[in-house]
């Protein structure tokens, strides 16, 4: 039953956006009695683009105000994905809006179109702020295209979207001032809560629950280890991390405080169950920010917001589960055994813990990842009770993350490890390599995590093998 | 890209939607039903209300044709039309040797029981104080602040046009 309202819960944040934009709409409606000719269309049209951006933006900035609610439940990728689509509709909207406005006052004013557009920016209230708003949400919209986005790096992509809120609240002056359902009555009243919510809402997570988060847990960088080719481990040590009630399989959004890498807030996933004296994360350089954090300086302080994200045991089917588990995480304090006397594991694979709790008849899961994404899946397949397989999907053999802890956890629990190497035509098509690999594969609940390529393949071919559990993490921004 | 068209097309369905299912007057009758007047009118000024279409445009003196012999210069002049937040405003002036004589106010926000309730008080107020002071720098109408503002806008307009300011 509890599962069945989780699944749910998408469309029913989808249906809660949809009815505030019907109720946005229903305010169009109730204050037009009637359109007049072409010129009445055309501002109506206007009107109605405007309110829907209107709404749209706040909205938007919502599904991004790590509301720990929305994270838990939905997801950040999820989140980022729906932020994404919204965004570009948006940037339509805006641009439907001021297109259709400019020419329904211009042929009320029998003006030309140019004429109008210089009156409306200059002579009414508010709008040379909305005009620059508009020209950096559509410089942003621009360079956050698609085909540009994949030349921007991932710290340019931020700080430009940091410009967004500020385009946000320049255009919201223009709104109250210019729009003739948001003069007064319900529509200002319901103007006021979106963006002062939206705004009390951005300032409380992004802002002050990160600082004092610092202040309690004071996380600093303990210690970079080589991984692999272009892949290192980064251990953060501070205070009360048990506090930070972190799961295997979550990220946590890390600023490492050096010149350059301050205000960039990037997305990496434990790779290793959270331990009460240090949390693991491990990094890819894909950017120049993961590169840089090869050479970061040890001590280097670290702001982290989280741990975010859903891709978690409690994704598990629960309902065929021993009750009780596996809520949460396991207990943090039973893992102290496993360090290595210091806070910090010696240079091998960490002893592995042994698996707490079995799941009574749920299905067998198999965990299959490519490239970074493994890091998740790596701490999934040490603390995921029941039966547990571990694919690996990798091009080259040196590009195989973890292979001694990975198969020092497999030993431990008596779990299955594998890799999946080759080129795309090597491997031939994935399902079938996978259920040779791992015997009743229709069976398992699947755990993917990887490039967004991987996943749309491994996603096809499951589904085709007849899995029918899949969860999967996309690491796209 | 295909969901992106999907959701154009849905949306620009839906706007069409929309406004198609609001009533609709056609553009011959878009001013309101009563022009709104103050100030003595010259006979020769007196010609039958025309649809701002006809009546946007420079101003002119139909009636009233210069005669030398003539004590009052009449001339009516058309404001421009300006756009509110509540629709457009316009205002026609009628002009006595450079003296506003009277105010029609062609086009006003008769929309919403509000409008028509503003409307009511602001526009002979409006009226008023242009015939008092002889220029468009008159004061708003408090709760009347649009439309206000689109009437002396309109008036300005007349004004300039007429050669006054």
């Amino acid at each position: 039953m509890i599962s069945l309202i989780r699944r749910s819960l998408p469309s029913v944040a989808l249906a809660a956006i949809g009815v505030g934009a019907a109720g946005v709409l229903a305010l169009w409606w109730r204050d037009t009695p009637a359109i007049r000719g072409a010129a009445g269309w055309l501002t109506g049209a206007g009107q109605i683009t405007g309110l829907l951006a209107g709404y749209a933006a706040p909205v938007l900035l919502l599904l991004m105000a790590r509301i720990p609610l929305l994270e838990r439940e939905l997801g950040a990728d999820r989140l980022a994905r729906w932020h994404a689509r919204g965004g570009r509709w948006m940037v339509g909207l805006v641009l439907a809006h001021l297109l259709t406005i400019t020419w329904g006052y211009a042929l009320t004013d029998g003006r030309g179109l140019l004429a109008e557009g210089v009156r409306l920016v200059f002579d009414y209230p508010e709008m040379l702020k909305a005009t620059l708003g508009t020209l950096l949400l559509l410089g942003v919209g621009a360079v956050s295209a698609a085909a540009a986005r994949r030349r921007l790096s991932y710290e340019l992509w931020y700080y430009l979207h940091l410009a967004t809120y500020l385009a946000v609240a320049l255009a919201f002056g223009h709104q109250l001032a210019n729009g003739a359902q948001l003069g007064d009555g319900p529509g200002r009243a319901l103007w006021y809560l979106l963006y002062l919510g939206t705004a009390a809402l951005l300032g409380w997570y992004r802002l002050l629950v990160p600082f004092r988060h610092d202040r309690r847990h004071r996380l600093r960088v303990a210690e970079i280890r080589p991984e692999g080719p272009g892949v290192v481990s980064v251990f953060l040590t501070g205070r009360r991390l048990d506090e930070l009630h972190a799961e295997a399989g979550q990220f946590f959004r890390l600023q490492f405080q050096t010149p350059g890498l301050r205000w960039a807030a990037n997305p990496y996933s434990l790779s290793a169950p959270p331990h009460p004296d240090f949390l693991r994360f491990t990094v890819k350089s894909l950017g120049s920010h993961s590169a840089a954090l090869a050479r970061l300086p040890l001590g280097t302080r670290v702001l982290a917001e989280g741990p975010y994200g859903a891709f978690t045991a409690r994704r598990l089917t629960t309902d065929r589960t021993t009750p009780g588990l596996p809520a949460r995480t396991a207990a943090a304090p039973a893992r102290v055994p496993a360090m290595a006397g210091a806070g910090l594991p010696g240079s091998g694979p960490y002893a592995p813990l042994p698996v707490r709790g079995r799941r009574r008849g749920g299905p067998p899961v198999l965990l299959l990842g490519a490239g970074v994404g493994i890091t998740p899946l790596r701490a999934l397949f040490e603390t995921l009770p029941g039966e547990v397989t571990l694919v690996q999907r990798a091009r080259r053999p040196e590009d195989v993350l973890f292979r001694a802890e990975l198969a020092a956890v497999a030993t431990a629990r008596g779990a299955r490890v594998h890799e999946l190497l080759g080129s795309r035509a090597e491997v031939g098509d994935l399902g079938r390599a996978l259920a040779r690999l791992v015997p009743g594969l229709a069976r398992h609940e699947v755990f993917l995590c990887g490039p967004d390529a991987l996943t749309a393949e491994a996603v096809r071919s499951l589904r085709a093998a007849g899995v029918r559990r899949i969860h999967h993490e996309s690491f796209s921004f | 890209m295909r969901r992106a068209v999907v959701t154009g097309t849905a949306t620009v369905a839906g706007i069409v939607l929309l406004l198609s299912l609001k009533p609709h007057d056609g553009p011959g009758n878009s001013t309101v039903a009563k022009v709104i007047s103050s100030g003595t009118s010259p006979s020769a000024a007196a010609s039958a209300p025309s649809s701002p279409s006809t009546a946007t445009g420079s101003g002119s003196s139909p009636a009233a044709a210069p005669s030398p012999s003539a004590s009052a210069a009449s001339r009516v002049v058309t404001g421009n039309a300006i756009d509110t937040r509540y629709g457009p405003v316009q205002v026609r002036v009628t002009l006595d040797s450079g003296k506003i004589t009277k105010v029609d106010v062609l086009q006003y926000p008769a929309e919403s029981h509000r409008d028509r309730e503003i409307n009511t008080y602001a526009l002979p107020e409006l009226n008023q104080e242009a015939l008092a002071a002889q220029n468009a720098r008159i004061d708003a109408v408090s709760g009347a602040t649009y439309t206000s503002d689109g009437y002396t806008r309109s008036l300005q307009s007349a004004l300039d046009q007429a050669g006054l300011t």
